[in-house]
């Protein structure tokens, strides 16, 4: 009997940025369905880590298999596979919220009556309706937000990446970001979701890695409400280095 | 396939932006104003040039001049529209969000470069339209015509490559398009020196823009000048790849 390959497996993965080491040999395996919440303070390398995941970087040292698949030979994979939305949605500032979704449903390979579809499905879950002719560059910090979600979910990705997805959203759209995250991990999208706000990955994640130094220092499962001890580990590895 | 939607997006980016519509209407308007200066010239002298044998006509006198004078606003324009193609992708992050895309580096530039073309080739057929406009009342020399249309073609297709491949080694839109401007000014006038010192061949001439420039606009169409066209676009294109092929490995 073989077991099922995770969709995500990241084998010593490694990046050097500005000549020093971003993220190093880090490994990490993440199943369909699961969501992983990724912590660490500023510059541990989460973002580095999201952006090779995403294909944008490429990893100087080890693998990363989508799906069994080794990205360095077919960067083309993440264009089926996987959805991300970096840090602050780059929009294209002269485009309105509707032609962001067709062009970036086109640049996913959607065209004709899949990409009408899969439009009018992410204007009704993200509530874009009244903003569809609004010009990108207008929009509010958490209307862009919606607006990069709804570019990175426009294709179905079986992955999910998400920098810091709840910055600048207001309680009500925390809670609305929650539930589409929630929603998408009930379907069988693996969700990578990067913070460093701890009650986001006790909210929706199974599973958290902390990362510090780009080093991968804890990885585990979440279960249920242990909040207290969840922080008291990220504390513990994040100021660890200050202690010593 | 990527190709087509890269183009498509950059063609609704140059539709929509103020920057394109400015500088097609101004260059439009100053050509426009040039062509009837020109054809005042023209009509007066009309008289004493049709007593000429070989004397030059209404295509020597209006219509290459007035693609000479587009060539020179092509200098400043081509690198002020092709300025962000790529670096200001890069400085707002788009690049990355491209790439993240699965999209090829080949895909990306040569996506935004058909629109660039597209955006100019516009831009030269409506200059054209002046002296077409008056086809039916003159006598146009149509091969000498069409040799000129070839020669800015070419011109407008490689200033467009030379400006992507600026604007993809730059880390800001106008820095790309100063570096752009002075790489094309010195392809122009490279062989300026030689030319006071009456050198009239050699390997300066052969690189200067102009040596291959003035041949098509004088309505010779030469293969080799053909040829330096192409190929100074296709470098500078692969050069472009290759800078955003080495985004992923660059960061």
């Amino acid at each position: 009997m073989t077991l099922p390959q995770p969709l995500l497996k990241l084998e010593q993965a490694s990046r050097r940025r500005a000549g020093r080491p971003a993220v190093q040999g880090l490994s990490l395996a993440l199943e369909r369905g699961q969501v992983l919440g990724l912590l660490g303070v500023n510059g541990a390398g989460k973002s580095t880590t999201l952006s090779m995941i995403a294909g944008a970087l490429a990893p100087d040292g080890g693998r990363i298999l989508l799906d069994g698949v080794d990205l360095a030979e077919h960067p083309a994979l993440v264009r089926r596979l996987v959805g991300w939305l970096p840090e602050r949605a780059p929009l294209w500032q002269e485009l309105t919220v509707g032609e962001h979704l067709d062009a970036h449903g086109r640049l996913r390979g959607l065209n004709g009556a899949a990409l009408k579809q899969a439009r009018t499905r992410m204007v009704e879950r993200l509530e874009l309706g009244p903003l569809e002719r609004r010009l990108a560059g207008v929009l509010s910090q958490g209307q862009r937000q919606r607006l990069g979600l709804a570019c990175a979910l426009l294709h179905q990705p079986a992955l999910l990446v998400l920098d810091e997805p709840g910055n600048a959203l207001d309680p009500v759209q925390v809670a609305a970001l929650r539930g589409l995250i929630r929603e998408q991990a009930a379907a069988g999208t693996a969700v990578i979701l990067s913070t460093h706000v701890l009650a986001e990955v006790t909210a929706v994640c199974d599973r958290v890695a902390i990362l510090h130094d780009g080093t991968l220092r804890h990885e585990g499962n979440l279960a249920g409400d242990d909040h207290a001890a969840l922080e008291r580990q990220f504390f513990a590895i994040a100021t660890a280095r200050a202690a010593a | 396939m990527s190709a087509l939607a890269v183009t498509r997006l950059e063609l609704r980016r140059l539709f929509v932006r103020p920057l394109a519509w400015v500088l097609g209407a101004l260059t439009l308007a100053w050509l426009a104003w040039n062509f009837t200066l020109m054809l005042g010239s023209f009509l007066a002298a009309q008289i004493r040039l049709a007593a000429l044998p070989e004397g030059p006509g209404y295509t020597d006198l209006v219509a290459v001049p007035l693609l000479a004078k587009l060539a020179e606003l092509a200098f400043l324009v081509v690198p002020l529209l092709s300025m962000s193609a790529l670096a200001g992708e890069r400085r707002e992050g788009r690049l990355a969000l491209l790439l993240g895309m699965g999209l090829k580096p080949s895909h990306i530039v040569l996506g935004k470069y058909a629109a660039l073309l597209v955006w100019l080739l516009a831009w030269l057929a409506l200059v054209l339209a002046m002296p077409l406009a008056l086809a039916h009342a003159t006598a146009i020399d149509w091969g000498k015509l069409a040799a000129a249309a070839l020669g800015m073609a070419l011109l407008l297709a490689s200033l467009a490559a030379l400006g992507l491949a600026c604007s993809a080694v730059a880390s800001h839109p106008a820095i790309a398009a100063a570096v752009a401007l002075v790489l094309t000014l010195a392809l122009m006038w490279l062989n300026l020196g030689a030319q006071m010192a009456g050198v009239d061949d050699g390997a300066i001439n052969w690189l200067a823009m102009s040596s291959h420039l003035q041949p098509l606009l004088r309505g010779l169409v030469a293969s080799p000048d053909v040829v330096w066209f192409v190929l100074l676009a296709t470098v500078c294109l692969a050069l472009a790849i290759r800078r955003v092929a080495a985004e992923r490995e660059r960061g």
